[in-house]
């Protein structure tokens, strides 16, 4: 203190203009030593292209990561064997993000600051995303969400906030409250209730719900709620205050696991003989399905981020084929998405001429795409994907071990995604 | 009043299941005095051979029941023989360590041989289905664990108290060396009661499979906590302290869940704290 020598600005300073220095001649060098680079003999894309992934692999949810992997693993092996991105091999590297914001943001500074990633995908739960969003933008590099569903990322962080690096291509909570208020209205339910995570994505889904069916339907009460927290695995308090309140509706945004465990208590208890219309967003889940099998009760309507059976489409059709060869496995939603934005990325790179995280996102914004789950678009001011998925009732099929979406309906993403500017009138649906 | 009632059912038989995996715990802990992390998984264990007996062999729920806990005893042996036992001499925190590798072991061990996806048990064909109880059903295998509960803490009391093996036992976990002094062989004790504590969490993983309808790998890392809340409030080391604590919890926040939704989360730690600042030894725990 007050002796003579540097402080901590002054030193700053001067190791950033050093490092400065360095760069520039640095780059100097690389110019010089390889002059093909500033003829541009070679093509502007420098490989390998590389993906660093991240999904929960660990815990009572570590089967979703594997089907991500699949997913995003076949996509790769597909891309290198004819080609790779813009003639470059693309690399993939798979971590486990626990489910916990402070190991993705972990990471997420890991696939980029140490192993040199040009792309990040994945990324499961809602809070993991919000609180991923600001270091992506530090990071500078395109984050393609394909499970976390909340739309506070897309309205929030990337329309209002301009985090520019961040699009998704699943659905988002749209589908699963909006959408489902769509159906629910032509019901004859007038009494609803749910039984939601605990979180985030449980209360987002619970009040756009609410709101939606409101406008659609004035007529309609919302008697009572029961919020489970992440790891529920008793819901019988749950199911008795449900059937206390006597609702003619149900609404569950609980997903994976604890929907199989929510469903097979549930029977037990008769409520599905005394509520009669419920409707489970992510019920058409592949490990639900299969997971419940025949204890899956019938006419509930199911929905999810993709179904193997829809599009009934050859690209779809095809690739459920593949999938079920290299895997021995229906695709489960996440697989579809993970495999689809490896695919986004390689027409981004090969529309833009680079893997530039500006030139790509310019690339990705407005980009549409044809991919197993359907025809795709980014919206340019959000960057939410917009396709369509169906709703469907639960009904038994011979030719499956599991439950099917029997009748389905379709309601185009147009009529229920939130539009931008987000905010006052005619930007929640419905649409005029 | 019929929702009451079937509240109070609900907590009860959640808290069976918190009782039994918290005596595994409390049992080795009294004895060998090691806290052992690993107990969650010794539950999930249990319920996963027990799946693997009733599936892949064919056999019914019930030899899954009887089979599936046995098989995990050889778990329970091989970890207190060949590892925990070489660390009772040394720091607490070795032993802690110790133990949290074996979750993480056992979890992956899980995925590997089960894989990363949750498993689904067919339901149950004797003691299946439901009774009506005040107008509303109520499953009757949940009332069968219900009576499992009290029975286990039977079998426990006369075991420890009513047996030459509990005197023994006793003796032991209240002087190490005296007894051993008095030509007790005190190793083979320490296993032999190691793998009995085992065999009461891999009791309460099997009893779970009908119970909660999933097995998920890391299944038993919600319970392992549940657990040693009970053993606390209930008294480290006492046995019918974690009994007593274990029905407390488990119909406190069946309560919770359905009474005070706001607060469920944190009613069980918020009396834990209560217990530990009135009573730091716990329920019935010995002043120290």
């Amino acid at each position: 203190m007050g002796k003579k020598g540097m402080n901590r600005r002054e030193f700053l300073k001067l190791t950033g203009a050093g490092s400065l220095a360095a760069a520039t001649a640095g780059g100097l060098g690389v110019g010089l030593l390889a002059p093909k680079w500033v003829w541009g003999a070679t093509p502007k894309v420098k490989g390998p292209i590389k993906v660093g992934y991240q999904a929960v692999l660990s815990g009572t949810l570590a089967g979703y990561g594997e089907f991500h992997k699949m997913g995003a693993q076949m996509a790769v092996e597909e891309i290198n064997a004819k080609g790779g991105i813009a003639g470059q091999k693309v690399e993939m590297e798979f971590r486990d993000s626990t489910l916990k914001a402070d190991d993705a943001i972990k990471n997420a500074r890991y696939f980029v600051d140490s192993w040199g990633a040009d792309f990040l995908a994945g990324i499961d739960s809602s809070g993991q995303a919000l609180a991923l969003a600001p270091v992506v933008a530090q990071l500078d590099r395109v984050l393609m969400i394909t499970h976390a569903a909340t739309e506070k990322l897309t309205e929030e962080f990337v329309f209002q906030k301009g985090i520019r690096q961040i699009f998704r291509i699943c659905n988002a909570t749209y589908h699963d409250a909006n959408a489902a208020a769509f159906i629910a209205k032509d019901l004859p339910a007038v009494k609803w209730s749910t039984i939601s995570p605990k979180y985030e994505y449980g209360f987002t889904c619970w009040k756009m719900f609410q709101d939606t069916l409101t406008k659609l339907k004035p007529g309609v009460s919302f008697t009572a709620e029961s919020w489970a927290p992440f790891g529920t695995t008793d819901f019988r308090s749950h199911i008795n205050t449900i059937m206390d309140a006597k609702p003619d509706g149900l609404y569950s945004t609980e997903w994976a696991g604890e929907l199989i465990s929510f469903v097979k208590q549930a029977k037990e208890a008769g409520l599905f003989e005394k509520v009669k219309h419920v409707m489970f967003p992510v019920g058409a889940a592949m490990d639900v399905l299969e997971g419940l099998g025949k204890d899956m009760p019938d006419n509930i309507w199911i929905s999810g981020r993709y179904f193997f059976r829809f599009p009934n489409s050859k690209m779809n059709n095809d690739w459920v084929a593949r999938f079920r060869k290299r895997w021995n496995h229906y695709p489960a939603y996440v697989s579809e998405t993970g495999y689809s934005s490896i695919f986004a990325f390689k027409a981004a790179v090969e529309k833009a001429g680079s893997k530039d995280t500006k030139a790509v996102i310019a690339a990705l914004e407005g980009m549409e795409m044809d991919s197993p789950g359907g025809h795709r678009v980014f919206r340019k001011e959000d960057h939410q994907a917009l396709y369509d998925v169906p709703w469907g009732k639960t009904k038994a099929d011979p030719k499956f071990p599991f439950k099917v979406m029997g009748e389905t309906r379709l309601i185009p993403a147009k009529a229920y995604f939130n539009r931008p500017p987000f905010d006052g009138p005619g930007t929640r649906p419905p649409f005029a | 009043m019929q929702s009451v009632v079937h509240v109070c059912l609900a907590g009860l038989s959640n808290g069976m299941f918190i009782w039994l995996v918290a005596s595994g715990l409390t049992l080795i802990f009294g004895v060998l005095g090691v806290l052992n992390f690993a107990h969650g998984s010794f539950y999930m264990l249990g319920a996963f051979c027990c799946f693997t007996v009733l599936k892949y062999l064919g056999a019914g729920f019930w030899i899954g029941l009887l089979a599936g806990p046995l098989m995990v005893c050889a778990a329970g042996f091989v970890v207190e023989r060949f590892f925990l036992r070489y660390v009772y001499r040394i720091a607490l925190p070795y032993q802690l360590l110790l133990t949290f590798a074996f979750v993480l072991i056992f979890d992956n061990l899980v995925k590997i041989v089960w894989g990363a996806g949750s498993l689904s048990p067919p339901p149950l064909s004797f003691l299946g289905g439901s009774i009506p109880i005040l107008g509303r059903n109520f499953p009757v295998y949940n009332l069968f664990i219900i009576a499992v509960g009290p029975a286990v803490a039977l079998l426990l009391w006369a075991l420890l108290e009513r047996t030459w093996w509990g005197r023994i036992i006793r003796a032991s976990s209240s002087d190490r060396e005296m007894a051993a002094g008095l030509g007790v062989r005190v190793p083979a004790l320490f296993t032999g009661v190691f793998v009995f504590g085992t065999w009461l969490g891999a009791l309460g993983g099997g009893l779970a499979v009908p119970y909660v309808g999933l097995l998920t790998p890391g299944m038993g890392e919600t319970i392992i906590i549940e657990a040693f809340i009970v053993a606390v409030i209930g008294g480290l080391g006492s046995l019918k302290g974690a009994f007593a604590g274990a029905l407390v919890i488990g119909v406190l926040s069946a309560f919770g869940t359905r009474f005070f939704p706001a607060f469920d989360m944190s009613l069980t730690f918020i009396l834990m704290g209560g217990v530990l600042l009135w009573r730091p030894q716990g329920l019935f725990g010995a002043a120290r």
